[in-house]
């Protein structure tokens, strides 16, 4: 799981262009969205299709958004548990 | 010589999602001025004016008629002050005898051309009190590349996403629609521009989104696909009025970068529904335009059609009452038969209801509107609809690498103001 937390930092600084943040900046336990990051319901839509291409896991609806970016290691566990089996 | 060219605020309707565009006019017309003139541009929409700063002229741009009323108050205020004040644009040409009232001059037409004898009239205090250009309209040939250098850009940003930014590819419209003034306006004959002086502007805006904001692109098949085909390489991506309902014009426009389209959806028979189907299997999405209280709409057709608008799956839906513009048919018609009952032009903001339709009182037409965005917006809100579309043209712009990331210095800011 810690390789994968490690992942999706990159991933996320990646995918949105965060570049003064570094993977040690993101505390996996806090608030992804509307932390310190400055991350916004905006950036969650490019997370969301990030998840899907590279993870093939859909997050479709805003309730169980809010559940799976409550923090980075939800959402690990989330894209863990609901990968599909390769 | 300083000119401050001002475009009036309005109220947005009530029910759509607060968001401004930079203007089309204003740019467009500040591409025909005189190199010797310096323009100060200031959108009333996204800044204050500043009555106290300098300005030599002051010209006013107005676009809507829900502009009008504003626009006649702050050229009070620059006249009483001794300033020259002179109008222009769409709603100046629907309004011109009550903008006249209030004006040292109005110009009536396209500017390419005439700024040139305009400004030196001025020069020599002997300003005409009317430029009427209207039925005389320049070559197309002489439209250039919009003066997108007067914005502030960062005025049309919301949370770090730069709005689309306006650009035209022609002029007129061989079309007379009953609620639409363009026919008055532009003449009836439908204006291309040459392709390459278009192509060239697109290119030259630094801008991956665009509104192409032509009345209809679908008015002459060939010079449309030479249009898309030439735009190809640009990868721009951009939403447009409809496209012409031909295959291989819909799947050149995909290739394009058609990103969704406003189509007018007036009925619900198989031919819209096919319409719509058409556009979605080339990968466009669709924004219907629905306008409630025709002569021929019931309250029954108005629930059907909003019933029909869910059952064919638009991507999003703007609703508006019919608002009887000046110099339209549907102004004609209500007024000869005396159905408008208010000419208060703050309230044609098309979600008023400012005459009497034909099978119900204007009070249940105004319910009828409310009843619309409800239902339509009632198992998928309007934000989800349009982060929906959005992620559809981020996955484009990914796939084909034109995306540029939001400005992260903006993500605190919507349109120049802070939000949290």
């Amino acid at each position: 799981m810690k390789n994968f937390i490690t992942e999706l930092k990159e991933k996320i600084i990646e995918t949105l262009y965060l570049e003064d943040v570094q993977k040690d900046d993101i505390d996996a336990d806090a608030p992804l969205v509307g932390g310190d990051l400055g991350i916004d319901s905006i950036d969650v839509l490019e997370l969301v299709m990030m998840i899907e291409n590279d993870y093939g896991v859909i997050i479709d609806n805003k309730e169980l958004g809010e559940k799976v970016f409550s923090s980075l290691r939800a959402l690990a566990e989330y894209i863990e548990a609901n990968r599909p089996q390769s | 010589m300083k000119f401050k060219l001002i475009y009036p605020r309005w109220s947005k309707m009530a029910r759509q999602t607060e968001f401004h565009l930079p203007p089309h006019g204003p740019v467009v017309f500040a591409a025909a001025l005189p190199e010797d003139v310096e323009v100060e541009f200031i959108d009333e929409n996204v800044e204050p004016i500043d009555f106290e700063g300098s300005a030599d002229f002051v010209g006013i741009s107005m676009m809507l008629t829900i502009q009008v009323k504003r626009g006649l108050a702050i050229a009070d205020i620059y006249r009483k002050k001794g300033v020259k004040v002179i109008f222009g644009g769409i709603a100046t040409m629907l309004h011109a005898e009550e903008v006249m009232q209030h004006a040292d001059a109005v110009f009536l037409g396209e500017a390419e051309g005439r700024m040139t004898e305009v400004f030196n009239d001025f020069k020599n205090n002997r300003l005409r009190k009317v430029y009427d250009y209207l039925n005389e309209q320049p070559p197309i040939e002489s439209v250039g590349t919009a003066r997108r250098d007067i914005l502030n850009r960062d005025l049309y940003n919301y949370k770090g996403i730069q709005m689309v930014d306006l650009v035209h590819a022609s002029r007129g419209c061989r079309f007379n629609c009953y609620p639409c003034a363009v026919a008055y306006l532009g003449g009836r004959k439908f204006r291309p521009r040459p392709i390459d002086k278009a192509i060239a502007e697109m290119a030259s805006i630094d801008n991956n989104r665009l509104f192409i904001v032509d009345n209809s692109l679908a008015q002459d098949t060939q010079w449309e696909m030479d249009l898309f085909a030439e735009m190809i390489p640009l990868k721009k991506k951009w939403c447009s009025h409809p496209i012409e309902d031909n295959p291989k014009v819909l799947d050149l426009a995909a290739q394009a970068g058609a990103w969704y389209v406003y189509q007018a959806v007036f009925d619900t028979s198989q031919y819209i529904r096919d319409r719509i189907k058409r556009y979605h299997d080339h990968g466009i999405g669709v924004e219907g335009t629905i306008l409630l209280g025709l002569d021929t709409h019931t309250e029954d057709f108005i629930k059907e059609l909003i019933d029909f608008l869910l059952e064919i799956e638009l991507d999003l839906a703007e609703f508006t009452v019919l608002t009887p513009f000046p110099h339209t048919r549907a102004f004609e018609q209500l007024q000869a038969e005396d159905r408008i009952f208010t000419y208060d032009w703050d309230k044609y903001t098309a979600d008023q209801v400012v005459f009497h339709p034909k099978h119900m009182s204007s009070e249940r037409l105004d319910e009828l509107l409310s009843y619309a965005w409800d239902t339509f917006y009632k198992n998928e809100s309007q934000q989800m609809k349009m982060s929906r579309l959005y992620q559809k043209v981020i996955a484009r712009e990914k796939a084909d690498n034109s995306y540029t990331p939001r400005k992260r210095e903006l993500v605190r800011q919507a349109f120049g103001q802070k939000v949290r």
